[in-house]
């Protein structure tokens, strides 16, 4: 009886263990963000939602993935890729040769440029040339920085690094202007309320993507973002969530 | 500016920064634990002065009060990764309560000593003479009249811990700064998330700063 009843157990076992493998069949992609760069990924009335998690929602729907959301300093997100906390990040993260040497990226997911924002009403800054001596605030972990320092070959522009609040500071007056990409600044401009005007026109085209790391297992999660990115792009999804967010198409 | 004063806005924001309020909390609550436990041990290795371990003990208390804490969250939470993949699987709150309690420790040894070494040194010595052991007389005698001693010092360890707490959104831990954070960054609205955050924080502290004076009565019942 006592073995009739062990054998029945191990059945059981053996049975339930079959059928719960399955349901968690369905890989969990990790995938780290600031939250605190609108409109791309934010947290309003305490859900996490912006382009980011859209597009991140559609690939992993179409790739049978979970997907699970990390928020972090931006500071804190290569970290957390390089330690394997994360799978990748989604935080329009611009491909550079420093980056491209490291990590493995996705297709770009988004086309923009580099754009000066001033204060309302300033008219003196039209372009790179305008900034020397100027104060020209960016963002902390950013890679406007380097753009910045690229074209400022004789050190002219006071680039000063913000952990946060770099649109208010220059609200304020406190900086001359701040380094964004095109589109946030446009967002930003419209949604803050605070009087804030582009400067020019953008310069440099930048390609924004998702890096993973150079191992087997993480090029796999990345060929199959590729892939579901392609779709999306070819089936107008890519495009339709772009205009949800910025009534323009930023993808192309 | 244009913009004026939102109460309304605080009033909404309130509720969603006291959800995260337990994460804050929490990992203080534990860091402080694990703090005390650590920082007890370090007290009394370098009372005693155990041979090799009092050195040790030295070394790493001037190593954790010699460097910022938000290095050594990073060092803990990005830097070990690297080399030891076992630190891969630890997840950002553990990390935090982790460089939190091993902060702190350096910090409370140092106090804890201070008050063992308040309590005057003939008790010690009536208590050896009447045959208890050194550690016997630490346990019944010395300890709990140096609690006393050291209550004040350790209640404001645990404050600033619980502030200090805020540094873990830098791991990616989502407590009340980083949400204050999140949501100020879609509603533009910093003053008032800032304010919201910094009113919960000195709330806290206050009803703490209570309960630290209820016990130091209790303490001091026998003086």
């Amino acid at each position: 009886m006592k073995i009739l009843f062990k054998k029945a157990l191990i059945a059981l076992v053996a049975v339930s263990s079959l059928l719960t493998v399955p349901a968690f069949a369905q890989q969990t992609v990790k995938v780290g963000m600031s939250g605190r760069y609108f409109p791309f990924t934010f947290s309003k009335k305490d859900v996490l939602q912006g382009f980011e998690v859209d597009v991140w929602n559609e690939i992993a729907k179409r790739s049978d993935y979970k997907v699970e959301y990390i928020t972090s300093s931006f500071s804190g997100l290569f970290g957390m890729l390089e330690a394997g906390h994360i799978d990748t990040i989604a935080n329009q993260i611009t491909i550079t040769e420093a980056r491209t040497a490291k990590y493995a990226f996705s297709v770009p997911y988004v086309i923009d440029g580099v754009q000066i924002t001033v204060r309302k009403g300033r008219d003196d800054i039209q372009g790179l040339d305008d900034l020397k001596g100027k104060k020209v605030a960016v963002n902390l972990g950013s890679n406007f920085e380097q753009v910045l320092r690229k074209h400022d070959v004789n050190k002219e522009i006071n680039i000063v690094t913000y952990d946060t609040g770099i649109e208010q500071d220059v609200a304020l007056g406190r900086a001359d202007a701040f380094i964004m990409d095109r589109v946030s600044s446009v967002q930003l401009i419209k949604e803050a309320g605070l009087p804030l005007q582009l400067a020019g026109h953008p310069f440099e085209e930048i390609q924004n993507a998702m890096p993973f790391l150079n191992k087997p297992s993480q090029l796999a999660i990345r060929d199959q973002v590729n892939t579901a990115l392609a779709a999306m792009r070819a089936d107008g999804k890519l495009a339709e969530i772009s205009n949800k967010w910025f009534d323009t198409d930023i993808t192309q | 500016m244009q913009s004026s004063f939102d109460l309304q806005y605080i009033i909404e924001l309130m509720p969603i920064l006291f959800k995260y309020l337990g994460v804050t909390m929490e990992m203080a609550l534990w860091g402080f634990l694990f703090a005390l436990i650590l920082a007890l041990g370090l007290a009394l290795v370098r009372v005693f002065k155990i041979a090799f371990i009092q050195h040790l003990a030295s070394l790493y208390i001037s190593f954790f009060r010699g460097t910022p804490l938000l290095v050594q969250l990073f060092l803990l939470y990005y830097g070990f990764p690297q080399f030891m993949p076992i630190f891969v699987g630890m997840d950002a709150f553990t990390a935090a309560v982790i460089g939190l309690s091993l902060h702190f420790s350096a910090y409370m040894a140092e106090s804890i000593r201070a008050a063992i070494l308040g309590i005057d040194k003939s008790q010690m010595e009536a208590c050896l003479s009447i045959g208890m052991t050194r550690l016997q007389a630490m346990k019944r005698i010395i300890l709990p009249q140096a609690s006393r001693l050291a209550t004040p010092s350790l209640m404001n360890y645990f404050i600033d811990m619980i502030k200090s707490t805020s540094l873990a959104f830098t791991l990616g831990v989502a407590e009340i700064m980083a949400k204050a954070q999140m949501e100020a960054s879609s509603s533009f609205k910093f003053f008032e998330s800032f304010l919201a955050v910094a009113v919960i924080y000195w709330v806290v502290v206050i009803f703490f700063t209570r309960i630290q004076h209820l016990l130091e009565k209790r303490l001091n019942k026998a003086y």
